[in-house]
């Protein structure tokens, strides 16, 4: 997959490739509009990732630009900017997300991927663990011929996230901003994240105990799975 | 009191008591007058009866030494004339009592005046009775009150119509540029219209501060709202870095829990920084309020948010709000976050084992539901400045709190115009109301 970075603050560019390289993409990096712009129009990417706050450019007038050229690539908008209207417009521009920093570096990889299953129609994303079978687009848990129906949406979001960034230590922290996003939090508590698990691995034991699901002494969670 | 009564009242009073006093003064002042005049005209008649007695002689008057008097058939007036010894001198106006054959005795005021004529030496009395002076004082003050009342009267009219007249700038002034002023939306500038420079001066000095503040304020939200962008792009880059170094494969262990120190503090960063910006977007009314859902959903989706924490706290959670009611009008993620961020202090500050009742009734011509819980309560000192940012009051077991949660609360509800109200006892629980206008809820 072919990834298109437009970020003018280096060092956030730097850090998207390196992230994004170790999930094999392969990345070029921009850092202004004009040759950006170029680059759209010589290049195919399957992603661009654009800032909105370019020094030369405004973010959504080269969002239009670029959607002009009938780019196949998916837009996803990384903006400081966190109104509403920027929003709103940048989804009426054709943007496929938008992601308002500060943004974790998983969230970014999980809205990618979400983008792949919805543009490629990723049908079978069954992924199998320990006897398990998780469904991974119809949300679902099933044991051999049971199905293990006293998971709650939370818990399921947990376990996708962690499947989907399998082999890597996600913090409490990750895992929370991921499941609590959207709530303005007066607190940054994360332990909850502990409680979670915990109930996870209690429904989930009724049928096999789930040791795929590691925690990380001091650090988070885990689940492998081998390739 | 309004300025205008008072000085209408002032008025008034002032004029009364001062009539009063000159009705009282009034016989004191009548007797005076008259006693002078009365004395004038004792005086011309003294000299009108010696020219008399000069021009004919006194022989007019006295005959045979014998002495002269006359009087009114009701003795009102008398005048005597007789020798007296050579020595005697007189020349007086004064009161004075006569007694007359019949047996009367009246009071009279009295003109002695002694002459001479021919060697003999002759005294001269003219009497006024006083009974006539008096009576003429008591009709005199019946009138002088009546019509100094009905001037009275006529004055507190003229008066109210004059202050009313000059003072209508400054009533104009409080109607339109304080009462009912939502701070800090003024509207904008129109000058009353006044010839009273004072009120000229009130006027444009009132709008004058009313600009700074709102100045100040639009100023204040600007730069919370510039710095709190302004810090995204440093933390996304921080939280990037970190992130990234977590994989590599050469840190240990020992650094990966130092480095998830520094994601927990960036983290804190983040949210206060993410709170300030949403507080800010708000005040600076960047949402719209369109949405409509049912009160129990939302208040069910909360609840599956929250319902981890209630769960490690094990504390009932009891919802009684009616079905039919639905939020309108309103911003479903701003109203989630509210009664999410109730619905957690209420957990954070309550006991194991604890209950937390939402309620909701129909008022006369609002809506209220409350948030009730047993926990530890909140400080009667402490009570005044729970809305305020930054405040951090309830030490809760957990520190991780940075006081915002209310401040959060307290501008989506004003946002909504949704009032609150708190009631909260120390160790026996708090109780949040939100009283709701008509306009947001429809039963349905």
């Amino acid at each position: 997959m072919n990834v298109l970075i437009i970020e003018d603050e280096k060092a956030l560019a730097q850090e998207l490739e390196i992230f994004l390289t170790n999930y094999n993409y392969i990345c070029e990096v921009c850092f202004d509009g004009a040759s950006a712009s170029e680059k759209i129009a010589t290049n195919l990417y399957d992603f661009i990732l654009i800032d909105l706050g370019l020094p030369d450019y405004d973010g959504l007038d080269l969002l239009r630009e670029a959607k002009k050229m009938d780019t196949e690539a998916a837009f996803i908008i990384l903006t400081a900017r966190a109104e509403i209207t920027d929003r709103i417009k940048g989804l009426d521009l054709g943007a496929d997300d938008y992601l308002p920093k500060p943004f974790s570096l998983l969230e970014l990889q999980s809205r990618m991927q979400a983008i792949i299953r919805r543009k490629f129609g990723v049908k079978n994303n069954i992924i199998e663990l320990g006897g398990f079978l998780i469904d991974l687009t119809n949300r679902t848990i099933s044991y051999y011929n049971s199905v293990v129906n006293t998971i709650t949406k939370k818990e399921f979001d947990l376990i996708a996230y962690l499947i989907l960034h399998k082999n890597r230590t996600l913090t409490r922290m990750q895992l929370s901003e991921h499941i609590w996003g959207s709530v303005i939090n007066n607190d940054y508590d994360s332990n909850y994240i502990d409680a979670h698990i915990k109930n996870i691995r209690k429904k989930l034991n009724a049928f096999a105990p789930p040791d795929w699901l590691e925690t990380v002494r001091g650090l988070g969670y885990k689940i492998k799975i081998n390739a | 009191m309004r300025l205008r009564t008072k000085l209408t009242l002032f008025n008034a009073i002032s004029k009364l008591v001062i009539v009063i006093l000159f009705v009282l003064l009034v016989p004191v002042l009548i007797r005076n007058i008259s006693s002078n005049y009365v004395d004038s005209k004792l005086i011309k008649q003294k000299n009108k009866l010696l020219q008399i007695v000069k021009s004919r002689g006194i022989e007019t008057y006295i005959e045979n030494g014998e002495g002269y008097g006359s009087y009114l058939p009701l003795k009102e007036e008398y005048i005597s004339l007789e020798d007296v010894d050579p020595d005697y001198f007189s020349d007086t106006i004064k009161l004075g009592k006569r007694s007359f054959s019949e047996g009367d005795t009246l009071e009279y005021r009295i003109l002695s005046h002694t002459f001479k004529v021919k060697n003999k030496n002759y005294l001269l009395e003219i009497g006024k009775s006083v009974d006539t002076l008096d009576e003429t004082s008591t009709p005199l003050q019946n009138i002088a009150f009546q019509v100094l009342l009905g001037m009275i009267l006529l004055t507190i009219l003229a008066d109210q119509f004059y202050s009313n007249y000059v003072l209508k700038p400054l009533r104009l002034i409080i109607k339109t540029k304080l009462v009912g002023q939502k701070f800090p939306n003024f509207h904008s500038y129109r000058k009353v219209r006044t010839t009273t420079t004072d009120f000229e001066y009130l006027d444009i000095s009132i709008h004058k501060m009313m600009e700074t503040i709102a100045d100040k304020f639009h100023k204040e939200r600007e730069f919370i709202s510039n710095a709190s962008h302004e810090l995204m792009t440093p933390i996304s880059i921080l939280q990037s870095k970190i992130e990234n170094m977590f994989e590599e494969e050469d840190i240990n262990d020992e650094l990966k829990v130092r480095l998830l120190e520094m994601q927990k503090i960036l983290n804190r960063l983040k949210s206060i920084t993410k709170t300030l910006l949403l507080i800010s977007q708000i005040e600076n009314e960047q949402f719209l309020k369109e949405d409509k859902v049912s009160v129990t959903d939302l208040l069910q989706d909360v609840y599956d948010e929250i319902s981890i924490r209630l769960q490690e706290k094990n504390i009932s959670y009891d919802i009684s709000v009616p079905d039919n009611w639905n939020f309108v009008n309103i911003n479903k993620f701003l109203l989630f976050n509210l009664f999410f961020n109730l619905i957690n202090n209420a957990i954070k500050y309550n006991r194991e084992g604890g209950h937390i009742n939402i309620t909701g009734t129909a008022g006369h011509d609002n809506f209220m539901i409350s948030i009730a819980d047993n926990g530890i309560g909140i400080d009667a000192n402490a009570m005044p400045f729970i809305f305020n940012r930054f405040k951090k009051f309830r030490q809760s077991l957990q520190q991780d709190s940075f006081g915002l949660g209310l401040p959060i609360v307290k501008s989506i509800a004003a946002f909504h115009d949704i009032e609150i109200e708190v009631v909260s006892e120390k160790d026996a629980g708090s109780t949040f109301k939100l009283i709701l206008p008509a306009t947001l809820v429809v039963i349905a």
